[in-house]
């Protein structure tokens, strides 16, 4: 057994940094809509951001999870 | 010896206590220094030398305002409706003279028995309560007077010269006093041969307006005479409350209308003992909607912009406020029209007039110079309405003054979310989106009427308006 471990960090290119800034930038958006539509008492307004703002938080967990390769079947040898 | 040790070692103990003298007076001498900065700053805080207000980046100024004039063709308007020319407002004996005097009384005794039958029957919006809240809105009225109450010292009476300064210190100091005293915008315009004309040849209580060379305004049993020296003209909003208004057509939503008119007139008042007690003239509205045209005034002023409502909509609270205006000798710096891009929103939105249950407003696609009765000035070039079948609509349907057409407007919102600013910049930048905005207004349920029963447990703000929404960002 190898008293050794390898950690290989791979470098993201820049353009990746971005769309993941444009990502979260977009979540505080709907976030920010989401909580100020129900101080605005526009239910209907705060539902669609509410419903948004998950659907575009689990989109980008997903996505991350899947190009990072913590799921097994995405790791690449 | 190393180099740390050699200053560790010379960094004796007295020095320690110097340095911390040291740092002590500097924090003493800067907290001292603080409030004289701060008084400094707080001295100007206007970015502008007339304290206009910083707007969004997307209200441009502009020369002309977006509504096309004709001064050529526009004449003084009497508010009071003549039955020999069959022209003037709908207001008051004008709505007797447009559908017959028979057919008014009858629509007023059919109102009436159905606003009793509602409060018998608990209808929400029309319950007691809610008529007496909108009888307490107008309870608090002021009331209106041409001359002012007249209730100030002048600077006679105190034994002091009056205040002078330039136009743009007077526009500054009138639009901090008028805020303080309750207006959520203000703006000013200089009357000239054309603005003249915006100005009432017969106010609605039937007197008539006449410009004079007298030094100081008058008024008899038939005329007001207003000086040719008070030509400078104040225009101011108060807001309404969105919250109620989206209960239209109830006393709910009736009691915002009415209270913005109650503090209109407060506001009025107070202005006419300010202007007194530095020394000038100011001439207010003599009644309700008195003296002159308040929305063109307040599209000249750069205020807002007209709509398919034929009324001022404001880039900052919507179609929510009430506009009112006042006459004075005392020079102010003047404001520009705007162009927010409302004017092209309304050309492809339609909501209100969609809305309308009288189907009163306008479903053109370009305004127009044609008008649609007597009650519209003609001159400019606008979504007239037909105001006859708008106010039938009050008394026989609503038993109240309506407004769901203000309550739709996809620019009444409250400006809380983002995306609120971010639709009025689009619709100001790239108006090929502005079906695209209409489209998504409905589908996010905006101006979607409420429940007025609901209204009474809202914790809602003083007059259930914002005064925080963004009018002073600068």
């Amino acid at each position: 057994m190898s008293d050794t471990v390898t950690i290989k960090i791979k470098k993201r290119p820049w353009y990746e940094w971005l769309l993941w800034l444009i990502w979260a930038f977009i979540l505080v958006f709907i976030y920010q809509n989401a909580a100020s539509s129900g101080t605005e008492l526009e239910p209907r307004a705060a539902t669609i951001f509410w419903v948004s703002f998950v659907v575009w938080l689990l989109a980008g967990a997903v996505i991350w999870l899947l190009a990072s390769g913590v799921i097994w079947f995405t790791r690449r040898r | 010896m190393s180099d740390t040790s050699k200053a560790r070692r010379t960094f004796s103990r007295r020095d320690f206590f110097k340095m911390a003298g040291l740092g002590t007076g500097a924090a003493v001498a800067a907290s001292a220094l603080q409030p004289a900065k701060t008084a400094a700053a707080a001295a100007s805080p206007y970015t502008d030398p007339a304290g206009r207000p910083a707007r969004p980046w997307w209200v441009k100024t502009v020369d002309l305002p977006t509504t096309e004039i004709d001064w050529s063709k526009m004449e003084r308007y009497n508010e009071r409706y003549l039955p020999e020319d069959e022209r003037g407002s709908v207001r008051g004996p004008g709505f007797a003279g447009y559908v017959g005097k028979e057919q008014a009384d009858a629509l007023v005794a059919e109102g009436n028995a159905k606003l009793k039958q509602r409060i018998l029957d608990n209808v929400d919006g029309y319950t007691l309560k809610d008529n007496a809240l909108k009888d307490a809105q107008s309870a608090h009225s002021l009331g209106y007077s041409f001359l002012g109450f007249q209730k100030a010292k002048t600077p006679e009476e105190r034994g002091v010269p009056k205040w002078t300064g330039t136009p743009e210190e007077a526009a500054r100091m009138l639009r901090t006093a008028a805020r303080h005293l309750g207006a959520a915008t203000i703006g000013f315009v200089e009357l000239d041969d054309n603005t003249r004309k915006l100005v009432y040849s017969v106010d609605p209580d039937g007197h008539q307006i006449e410009f004079t060379d007298d030094p100081v305004a008058s008024e008899t049993e038939t005329h007001r005479y207003i000086p040719n020296s008070c030509r400078w003209v104040i225009v101011y909003t108060v807001q309404m409350s969105e919250e109620a208004m989206k209960r239209s057509p109830t006393m709910t939503a009736s009691q915002t209308t009415t209270g913005a008119y109650s503090r209109g007139t407060q506001i009025n008042a107070g202005l006419q003992d300010f202007l007194r007690a530095l020394g000038y003239q100011c001439l207010g509205e003599s009644s309700l909607n008195a003296l002159a045209i308040a929305p063109a005034f307040g599209v000249l002023a750069g205020l807002g912009e007209m709509s398919r409502l034929n009324r001022m909509i404001t880039p900052e609270f919507g179609p929510m406020v009430r506009v009112f205006k006042l006459l004075t000798d005392l020079p102010v710096a003047v404001d520009k029209p705007i162009d927010a891009g409302i004017m092209e929103f309304c050309k492809r939105c339609k909501k209100c007039a969609e809305a309308c249950p009288s189907e009163s407003l306008s479903f053109d696609d370009e305004p127009t110079w044609e008008t649609r009765g007597g009650w519209n000035n003609p001159g400019h070039k606008a979504y007239f309405e037909n105001s006859v079948t708008c106010y039938t609509y009050w008394r026989e349907q609503a038993g109240t003054n309506c407004g769901i057409c203000f309550a739709v407007c996809p620019f009444a919102k409250k400006d809380k979310a983002w995306v609120h600013e971010w639709v009025k910049a689009g619709a100001s930048t790239a108006p090929f989106l502005d079906s695209f905005f209409r489209s998504m207004d409905d589908a996010f349920g905006y101006g979607t009427q409420a429940s007025a029963e609901e209204w009474w447990d809202l914790d809602l703000p003083e007059h259930g308006i914002d005064s925080t929404q963004p009018v002073m960002e600068g």
